[in-house]
């Protein structure tokens, strides 16, 4: 049979009644991790062009050079470190929520009929750590695709297969 | 029109040979048309080269259009296709032997086009587009038209229709709209000329770029700066000149705008038939596309206050992985408002014209005013370089650009969420209305920056399979309620 109720807009299930679940903290050592290597190469950088360049302009200002390098690294590793704690995410009946970003804050919401495919990734160093990144896509191009990186790998796994039974029917 | 049967595999009209060399011949030049120009130039400097003679030359071009020929031969030979109830095949390559099937369900889009050779011998080709990929799948270069109209109308008919018999009958169809010389010419005119001005700029310097060695070479450069010296004895004539080359860049970007608009919209025809809307247009590329509304994920109308003056709006349509280069297609230029209308309704059919859309906030403004600004000082930074102390007059144009810029874009900028439609407002000199369907809705997001959290202002982010919509700047609370409503409108839906 056909209806059509109204429907009582201050009912609808909220966004602000999600308990968002932060990701494993062991992915704070990764974030470290990359940061530093990322730092590790401007340094070097900056050292190699040190020794090699002969000009005088660019001797005198490389101490400048220097410290604007580094208190670019110093800021941007405590913005990553402020960072992590927004890292977010939440699996609701219908929909994948993820929220990240401490400067710019964004709450993605993916409804599961939507999905396209999911894929699980494991980087070299996410291996080490047990950890996992699950990509979650969506159809075209312009659509916005859900990256949830540090989640436990049996976690991902599953919500993986959740996520793939709901997709294809199975509940 | 009687059905032609497709069941047998079949190679396409003979003349098709001659398309594909024609095309081929074009590829070819044009992709090595520099290296032609800069060896031809350099031979004809050095001595050494005094071996290649006129008919030796001759010799190698032949060659090298005899091997495309051949070529041309023995694609056209390995191209065949055919038809079964409900696929498509096509058995393709010369060496590695390419075979594609399509579903006739997954099947985008079908479009015909002549071009200017094509039109000399009278084929047409027909292209096939499915959802899947980038760019167009399949396309037989030569068919007669006759042949494509069939084909086309087979690959449309879906099983359960045939079975009942009911495909053959004929289809009803209605002229809706064509837009006549006048139309076309005062939608050229009002075009956005910045925008041609940047093309032609931008292909000038291309061109500078590409021959500037030999330019140099030929020292014009030179006799243009002595040119320039004997006229900068005068300041008026200083000013005259600029003038002058004002006047001939609007008038340039002008002539282009209306020659660009008349070649790619050339007798543009709308036609609705029972399901589905066609567009048929072009001078030297003769098009013709099919729209099937249930495909279509954004509606964008377009128009400013001269067009608007004019009554003209142009409609363009979005498909879900359509290519860029094909996606300009589905544009039809020159509407009336009241048409405008009726083509909306004809792919969102409960789509209602109602005049109560929500503003953004008044953070809006300061959000534009900062942006602006920060793009106004980079200009000043750049200005300083070239003008040197003289920087400031370019604050004669970049203040009242800002004061406008922010006014015209705040008073455009509205959205609205109905019971199944979401529109949104934009533009600064142009006015853009993008109309998408609800249920079509991907992924929500919020977005709001450190600044916009502590005025309680955010922005949401909605994408479709085609394109991406934004609603700028309001309140916290609407943003979620906003979220949630559109949630609750994509979750609900395939319950029932």
């Amino acid at each position: 049979m056909f209806t059509n109720q109204q429907i009582n807009l201050d009912i609808l299930p909220s966004i602000d009644d999600v308990a968002l679940k932060p990701i494993s903290k062991q992915y704070l050592m990764i974030i470290v991790i990359n940061r530093w290597v990322f730092y590790a190469l401007i340094v070097s950088a900056l050292m190699v062009a040190k020794l090699k360049i002969v000009h005088e302009g660019f001797q005198l200002a490389f101490w400048y050079l220097f410290s604007a390098c580094a208190l670019f690294c110093i800021l941007n590793f405590v913005v990553a470190l402020l960072a992590f704690n927004k890292r977010k995410y939440a699996i609701r009946e219908q929909d994948v929520i993820f929220s990240k970003g401490l400067l710019v804050n964004s709450i993605s919401v993916i409804p599961i009929s939507r999905i396209q495919h999911i894929e699980i990734s494991r980087s070299w160093l996410a291996r080490r750590f047990n950890l996992a990144t699950l990509k979650i896509f969506t159809a075209g191009e312009s659509g916005i695709d859900l990256r949830i990186a540090g989640l436990n790998y049996s976690e991902a796994k599953q919500i993986n297969d959740f996520l793939s039974n709901r997709v294809n029917g199975i509940d | 029109m009687e059905s032609i049967d497709f069941s047998q595999p079949a190679r396409q009209s003979s003349k098709g040979i001659l398309v594909i060399f024609a095309l081929n011949t074009f590829k070819f030049i044009r992709r090595y048309f520099v290296l032609f120009l800069a060896l031809g130039l350099s031979l004809s400097k050095s001595e050494s080269a005094s071996f290649l003679s006129t008919t030796s030359l001759i010799l190698i071009a032949l060659g090298v259009f005899v091997l495309i020929f051949v070529l041309a031969i023995l694609k056209y030979l390995n191209f065949k296709f055919h038809l079964d109830n409900d696929q498509f095949y096509l058995s393709s390559g010369i060496i590695n032997k390419d075979m594609t099937i399509i579903p006739k369900s997954k099947i985008q889009n079908i479009h015909i086009k002549q071009n200017f050779i094509q039109q000399i011998i009278n084929v047409v080709s027909l292209t096939i587009e499915t959802a899947g990929d980038d760019k167009a799948e399949i396309e037989i270069n030569a068919l007669s038209h006759s042949v494509a109209l069939n084909l086309k109308k087979q690959l449309f008919i879906s099983r359960p229709i045939s079975d009942n018999g009911l495909g053959d009958e004929p289809v009803q169809s209605a002229l809706f709209f064509k837009a006549s010389m006048k139309r076309l010419l005062l939608e050229g005119i009002s075009e956005n000329h910045i925008k041609s001005f940047l093309i032609i700029v931008s292909f000038v310097f291309g061109l500078y770029n590409e021959f500037e060695n030999y330019l140099q070479d030929l020292g014009i450069s030179d006799h243009f700066q002595t040119s320039v010296n004997i006229e900068t004895g005068s300041i008026l004539n200083l000013l005259l000149a600029n003038v002058f080359i004002v006047v001939f860049a609007i008038l340039g970007s002008m002539l282009f705008s209306v020659i660009n608009t008349f070649i790619s919209n050339f007798n543009l025809e709308v036609i609705e038939n029972d399901n589905t809307i066609e567009i048929n247009k072009g001078l030297f590329n003769k098009l013709s596309l099919i729209l099937v509304p249930v495909k279509i994920q954004n509606i964008i109308i377009k128009t400013n206050r001269l067009k608007q003056y004019f009554g003209l709006h142009t409609l363009s349509i979005k498909q879900a992985m359509v290519n860029k280069k094909q996606q300009k297609n589905f544009k039809i230029v020159a509407l009336e408002k009241h048409q405008v209308m009726h083509l909306v309704q004809k792919v969102f059919t409960r789509y209602a014209d109602v005049d109560s859309y929500e503003k953004p906030e008044f953070y809006y403004i300061r959000l534009l005013t900062f942006r602006s600004i920060l793009v106004g000082a980079f200009v000043n930074v750049l200005a300083f370089f070239i003008f040197g102390n003289y920087f400031w007059l370019i604050y004669i144009i970049i203040i009242p650009w800002i004061v406008l810029f922010v006014h015209f874009t705040y008073k455009k900028a509205s959205y609205q969420i109905t019971d199944e439609y979401l529109t949104v407002n934009t533009g600064f000199i142009d006015r853009v209305r993008n109309i998408s369907e609800l249920k079509k809705i991907q992924s929500v997001q919020i977005k709001q920056s450190i600044f916009q959290k502590r005025n309680e202002i955010a922005s949401i982010h909605i994408a479709t399979a085609s394109d991406k919509v934004k609603i700028l700047c309001v309140t916290d609370q609407n943003a979620k309620a906003i979220l949630d409503y559109l949630l609750f409108k994509v979750e609900s839906q395939d319950r029932d």
